[in-house]
């Protein structure tokens, strides 16, 4: 008994023996301290002259703490204040590949780029123009790289969008995920995007980033990026733009469109307006080949509320709700309609409708997977909308701010 | 190998036993009391030489028969000496007749035993009965009049409840048995005595409930019990470290408690309970780690309230284990596993420390575990400036001195606190000395060393037994029977049997059919 706690203790002191001995043959041979990693927020994707790559990193710089923590007496009493030092730097690098000028920005810190939390990417529409798909490559193979950050193209140089120091957010790539979160234009990530550059429709979308220009009296830098419509692309080629309200179709037909949407319709009668918020909707689009006609129907199914009666209807009738609702039906397949013929001027097929047909037509697809192009132009675009209006708002009276008598009774 | 065995003294062993021996007990050789007082006087003189705390005390029977009373200052009740034994004894008039129908008709003391030897006079002055001797007898009369200074029974402080029983053990081991035995009032409670060092010659009492107990386990603790030699027993630890099965694991194998319900209930599950004269902690065992993790009020608490409690604790648990370690191996290895925001506001508060976050994690939790050893230890009026302190230096200065960032702080402080969560103090003492080694692991190979970590230690915790029973049953193995006091606190109309391994002598604790039914109405 004896004999054998001992060997029992001895086991114990030779398995610390052998476990410490592990430490240095693994050793901490990525270990790295926060302190020497600098983290990337947000990066530009440019063309540079000579066909060069043009990379540029917004760079979070954790000294000027304006005010986020108690440093206490730690380092000089704390920053600047609220709007005064800038939390990010930006720097560029350049090389024939993302790779190379990633190695060439690296030449530019002193600490380690982390990758890990680059929320955004942004693409320079010189670039978008002659391809992404040799771009899109290296985000997906580089392992530091999310596959989750979102994916944008910008209105001439994408490295401006990251020099500026919104006032709102911490840095502007923060400004465009926000953006990007709340869907209010097409939200695309990086898996996305390299689905839709290998899916069999041939195209894709980004959200449009655009600057919008400081309020009088403020900084020039003072101005933010903003989302306004999706850059289509063909193949992997910027062809064209969509506006916001175009957006928005391309939206209720990806069933992407969320809460929040506005629509704003002049009732047939009046000349004042009516404005309905978004409560829910769904997309059902339903391919069809019927003698080798191709065709698809989009069903969108809403609920909508009224928020806003700049009219004298009453819209507590039924009468009126009924009338509403039609014109909301109209309203909505216009916009999508109008979505749809511009996508087909542009010959790229951002619905997808191609995915609709080789899931539900496996053979048929194959023989025009090579040229669904053409098929996409002469494809036959049917919508059916059907709205319900759910609740009048807050206000049950006929005219919230009205006299009685000033509202119509139907 | 040889360097483990001297450090743990384990040689020459047997050499050692007997020199040990040597000397600590009373007389040998011819060990009957003579019939003659004078020779016993003189033995047992000689025996108690130079202890100025012995009485020895010469009396008269009746005036005339010569007689001897014996006892130490202050463990005996003079009072009762006098008014019930000396009084009637010397009162004149009194005829001598047989001494054994004088003592049943004058000496007033219930407790009474006779006694033969020099061993058993000397036990029964030991602990305070005195003995009186009578010339021509050679017997002497050990009489139940002991009596010392006492705390009396206070709420046991290590483990407090809100609702429940608030008395605790006491030192003295009459008060404690006493306490088990108003608990538990069926004579299948047995109480084995025993006694165990050499000098000390402390009781100790092995009470478990006949029918309930195992009889393979209640005989492992005897034989364990037995096999102990050693000079003294001070606190029931010293007990617990000659009987437990795997001394070099750092997990208790053998739950002590301050409360006399928590006894009682491990002895109505079917466990055994040593108590040891001269300590409030008495000892339960066969234990499992989960009954480390329960506390008596979750068992007094509605099973709603318990069950949530008992959640929380094991959640507590782990953060007590991991949390500084998972901290350091995200912020050093996986940086991209932290939300950006807190990222980058963890990067804002350790720009300005000097130390890489393992050796900051350390420094912080060393400083914590010298804290809260240092608020045990000093006196109360002095504990309060110590927290004083140690609040200002752990959580304000250290951070605005650059040392240390301030979401450390916090770990740390969590850490702190989870590990207070663990009912059992040695338990809680445990998880906090592992806790350092899986940090530098941590710091060294980040989440896959925390796994290696938590992997050893799961290894070692299916490994360990308590009496037999494997620490982690009913988990390892699996008996779903007893999940019901492991994942949750079953209510009590549902815990119906006793735990597997434990009380298999009577699985069954109360008749089905207790659950509250206002249909039931009244049969």
């Amino acid at each position: 008994m004896k004999g054998l706690l001992a060997g029992q203790g001895f086991r114990y002191v030779l398995l610390c023996f052998v476990a410490a001995a592990s430490l240095p043959l693994a050793g901490c041979w990525n270990r790295t301290e926060v302190n020497d990693l600098a983290l990337v927020t947000g990066a530009a994707i440019d063309l540079a002259e000579g066909k060069m790559i043009e990379l540029s990193v917004q760079v979070f710089i954790p000294r000027t703490g304006g005010g986020q923590q108690a440093m206490g007496g730690g380092g000089g009493g704390g920053g600047g204040g609220a709007g005064g030092g800038a939390q990010t730097l930006v720097r560029s690098g350049r090389g024939a590949t993302i790779a190379e000028a990633m190695s060439k920005l690296q030449e530019k810190f002193p600490r380690k780029l982390f990758w890990g939390h680059t929320d955004v990417f942004i693409i320079g529409e010189s670039l978008a123009k002659q391809g992404i798909r040799d771009q899109v490559d290296f985000l997906m193979r580089f392992p530091q790289t999310r596959e989750r950050a979102a994916m944008f193209v910008s209105e001439g140089e994408a490295k401006k969008t990251l020099g500026f120091h919104p006032p709102l957010e911490r840095s502007s790539a923060e400004v465009l995920r926000e953006m990007s979160k709340s869907r209010l234009s097409m939200d695309v990530d990086l898996k996305k995007l390299a689905q839709m550059l290998s899916g069999g429709a041939g195209a894709a979308a980004l959200p449009w980033v655009e600057m919008l220009p400081p309020e009088k009296g403020q900084m020039t830098k003072q101005s933010i990026p903003y989302v306004y419509g999706v850059g289509v692309f063909k193949k992997d080629r910027l062809v064209g733009q969509l506006d916001d309200i175009m957006t928005r179709g391309v939206l209720w037909v990806r069933d992407e469109i969320v809460k929040e949407t506005v629509i704003t319709i002049t009732p047939q009668g009046t000349e004042g307006y009516v404005s309905f918020n978004l409560e829910s909707s769904t997309t059902n689009v339903v391919p069809e080949i019927r003698d080798n006609k191709w065709s698809v129907t989009i069903n969108i199914e809403t609920n909508e509320n009224l928020i806003q009666n700049a009219t004298r209807l009453d819209v507590m009738s039924m009468k009126v709700n009924d009338s509403l609702e039609r014109q909301l039906e109209e309203e909505i397949r216009h916009r999508v309609e109008e979505a749809c013929s511009h996508a087909k001027e542009m010959g790229t097929d951002i619905f997808d409708f191609a995915d609709d047909f080789h899931r539900k037509y496996p053979k048929q697809w194959n023989s025009v997977k090579a040229h669904w192009e053409d098929k996409f132009a002469s494809l036959e675009i049917n919508v059916a909308t059907r709205v319900k209006i759910r609740r009048p708002g807050s206000t049950t009276s006929t005219g919230a701010n009205r006299p009685q008598d000033e509202v119509e009774k139907p | 190998m040889r360097f483990l065995r001297i450090i743990l003294g384990l040689k020459e062993w047997s050499n050692r036993k007997q020199t040990m021996q040597q000397g600590a007990q009373a007389p040998s050789g011819q060990d009957f009391l003579a019939p003659d007082l004078q020779t016993n006087e003189q033995v047992l003189r000689s025996q108690y030489a130079n202890c100025a705390d012995v009485v020895f005390r010469d009396i008269a029977i009746a005036g005339s028969t010569k007689a001897l009373l014996l006892y130490i200052e202050g463990l005996s009740n003079t009072v009762e000496i006098d008014q019930s034994v000396l009084a009637m004894l010397m009162e004149k008039g009194l005829v001598s007749s047989d001494v054994k129908t004088l003592l049943q008709q004058k000496v007033a003391v219930s407790n009474i035993k006779e006694v033969t030897t020099f061993t058993e006079t000397i036990q029964h002055v030991s602990v305070g009965n005195p003995i009186l001797l009578i010339d021509g007898q050679n017997r002497g009369l050990a009489l139940g009049l002991s009596k010392w200074e006492k705390r009396s029974i206070e709420e046991p402080t290590a483990e407090a409840v809100i609702r429940g029983p608030r008395e605790g053990f006491t030192e003295s081991i009459g008060v404690n048995t006493s306490l088990l035995r108003r608990k538990i009032r069926s004579p299948k409670l047995k109480m084995q005595s025993m006694t165990v060092g050499t000098y000390t010659q402390t009781r100790i009492m092995i009470a478990y409930i006949e029918g309930l107990a195992d009889d393979t386990v209640l005989q492992e603790v005897m034989n364990r019990l037995e096999r102990i030699d050693i000079d003294g027993v001070l606190e029931s630890g010293y007990i617990e470290e000659m009987i437990e099965d795997y001394p070099f694991s750092p997990f208790p194998q053998i739950l002590n408690t301050e409360r006399p319900d928590v006894a009682a209930s491990g002895l109505l599950e079917g466990r055994v309970v040593i108590l040891v004269d001269g300590t409030p902690f008495a000892l339960v065992a066969p234990v499992t780690l989960y009954s480390m993790l329960q506390s008596a009020e979750d068992y007094y608490q509605r099973f709603l309230i318990g069950s949530t409690i008992r959640w929380l604790r094991y959640l507590f648990f782990l953060i007590a284990l991991l949390m500084p370690s998972i901290y350091v191996a995200i912020l050093t290895f996986h940086q991209e596993m932290i939300p950006t925001t807190l990222l980058l506001s963890i990067a804002k508060s350790r720009e300005e420390i000097p130390f890489p976050a393992l050796v900051e994690a350390i420094l912080m939790e060393v400083s914590f575990e010298a804290l809260r050893e240092a608020g045990v230890r000093l006196p109360k009026q002095v504990g309060a400036a110590v927290s004083i302190v140690g609040a200002l230096v752990i959580g304000e200065a250290a951070t605005s001195a650059g040392l240390v960032s301030a979401p450390m702080v916090m770990v740390v402080a969590l850490t702190g606190i989870a590990s207070f969560t663990i009912p059992r103090y040695a338990t809680g003492i445990a998880i906090r000395m592992i806790r350092f080694p899986v940090m530098f692991l941590a710091g060294t190979l980040g989440l896959l060393g925390i796994m290696l970590g938590l992997i050893v230690i799961i290894i070692h915790l299916c490994t360990i037994r308590s009496f037999g029973v494997p620490y982690l049953s009913p988990m390892g193995p699996m008996k779903a029977r007893d999940m019901k006091d492991v994942l949750l606190r079953a209510p009590w109309w549902s815990l119906n049997t006793r735990p597997h391994l434990i009380g298999d002598n009577n699985p069954y604790r109360q008749s089905r059919g207790n659950k509250p039914d206002s249909n039931k109405g009244s049969e």
